[in-house]
């Protein structure tokens, strides 16, 4: 993939999946009566006193909501590619204090995967600053591609080194206390083979994602097979936002397998 | 083979051996705030007890409900593949009580499980769902019980998939209904 068109689609599919996450964000404030501010900045260690000061300014309702909109906007702006260094260092703050804001993270792997394509973004204008702007993207890019690949490595392989996934038991269980489970008694991954295919068909998908570095083509591969594998994640676990924050790291992937 | 292929060849095949060895935990308030920067990857590894909140409710006559499991359960709409503020908050939710199974094993022998903020946390939730909140649509409790609660109590106990077993890990004091 070519270095500019990758640059402008990920930042369309990374300010898509800021926008999603950030509306979701604005509506928990009125629906949620249990993880509470007042109650969880009470882990916030006490130093450097500022820190928590500061967060307990931001996090009250109105100043909320007012930090949720600027994140809103500069999502609408990097779609809109007119985000540069100032706006990606913002960017990646707001993402440090939503990590306060929820005890490390809100929703798990796909805060995680969002802190990597920020991170990206931000190495990316540093890096740019001080070379050029292909050198920096580059540095981004290879980031994050790391960081995508290494994440389908670790959890293809850490699955295939247990009996109960290699066997095919796993994925009906983990199925079965899915947000939008239990299976249905005459679901197909009630049956043991189709268990059993389906865990070794995505279980060294992942664990042989590396060789997606090989050749661009290879590359589109796995990202479409990546694809429809993140979309039945969302489909039973209702992880919608892993969805979309592995998909904003495709540009950065597509672009790493063609450039050597 | 050039040296950048090697890097990355060498990289994947240290990450491959790692997989097989145990770190120890390094732990520090800052380091949990920010265990983003460190993901080890690693989602639905294997099948181990895991924690689930049950609560039960106490009517004016001094008779307990039945325990409830506290569990998300929501019905799956297309729309929720752009928009899922419920189902998210009813997962921060469940993430809660894996936290607090996680600090009570951590615990010191002299330390009082009520002032962890996870147990807090915890308390507020068993007391929401006994009160009748939901996640948006879908009641934390989905089963009918009596409306004149005025005290309950929650345990987290340790569960393995399909009621294979089920050990009690921390059972709460009664507590007021409405404070």
């Amino acid at each position: 993939m070519e270095l500019n068109l990758a640059i402008r689609v990920f930042e369309v599919l990374l300010g898509l999946s800021l926008l999603l996450q950030t509306l979701e964000y604005m509506r928990l404030p009125s629906l949620d009566r249990v993880a509470l501010w007042p109650l969880m900045q009470h882990e916030i260690p006490d130093r450097p006193a500022w820190i928590k000061s500061a967060l307990n300014q931001v996090f009250r309702p109105l100043p909320y909501q007012c930090f949720l909109t600027l994140r809103l906007v500069l999502a609408l702006a990097l779609m809109a590619g007119q985000v540069g260094l100032m706006g990606s260092l913002v960017l990646f703050l707001m993402a440090l204090m939503l990590l306060l804001r929820w005890r490390g993270a809100f929703n798990g792997g796909s805060d995680f995967m969002t802190l990597v394509c920020l991170t990206g973004l931000l190495i990316s204008h540093v890096l740019g600053a001080a070379t050029t702007p292909s050198f920096g993207w580059q540095g981004g890019f290879w980031y994050i591609t790391l960081q995508t690949v290494s994440s389908y490595f670790v959890s293809g392989w850490v699955k295939l080194l247990r009996p109960e996934w290699r066997k095919g038991q796993a994925m009906t269980l983990f199925l079965n206390t899915g947000v939008y489970g239990p299976l249905p008694k005459v679901s197909w991954y009630r049956s043991p083979r189709v268990a059993w295919a389906s865990t070794w068909t995505f279980t060294l998908l992942e664990g042989c994602f590396p060789l997606a570095l090989l050749d661009v083509r290879l590359a589109m591969a796995f990202c479409v097979s990546a694809g429809v594998f993140h979309f039945l994640v969302f489909w039973f676990f209702g992880l919608n936002r892993f969805f979309w924050a592995w998909l904003s790291t495709y540009p950065a992937l597509l672009f790493c397998a063609g450039a050597w | 083979m050039d040296f950048t292929n090697l890097l990355i060849l060498a990289y994947f095949v240290l990450l491959a051996v790692t997989l097989r060895k145990r770190w120890g935990i390094i732990q520090g308030p800052w380091l949990f705030f920010f265990r983003a920067f460190f993901p080890n990857w690693k989602f639905y590894h294997g099948i181990n007890p895991a924690p689930r909140l049950y609560v039960r409710g106490q009517t004016e006559s001094g008779t307990w409900t039945d325990w409830f499991l506290i569990y998300p359960r929501l019905p799956r709409k297309l729309i929720h593949w752009v928009h899922n503020p419920a189902v998210n908050m009813a997962l921060t939710h469940q993430n809660l009580v894996d936290h607090l199974a996680n600090d009570i094993n951590d615990l010191p022998a002299e330390g009082d499980v009520r002032h962890l903020i996870t147990y807090q946390l915890v308390s507020r939730l068993a007391r929401q769902a006994m009160q009748g909140d939901r996640w948006g649509d879908q009641a934390m409790i989905a089963i009918e019980h009596p409306s004149n609660l005025t005290a309950f109590q929650f345990e987290v106990r340790m569960e393995l998939p399909e009621g294979a077993s089920s050990q009690t890990m921390l059972q709460s004091p009664v507590m007021p209904l409405w404070n």
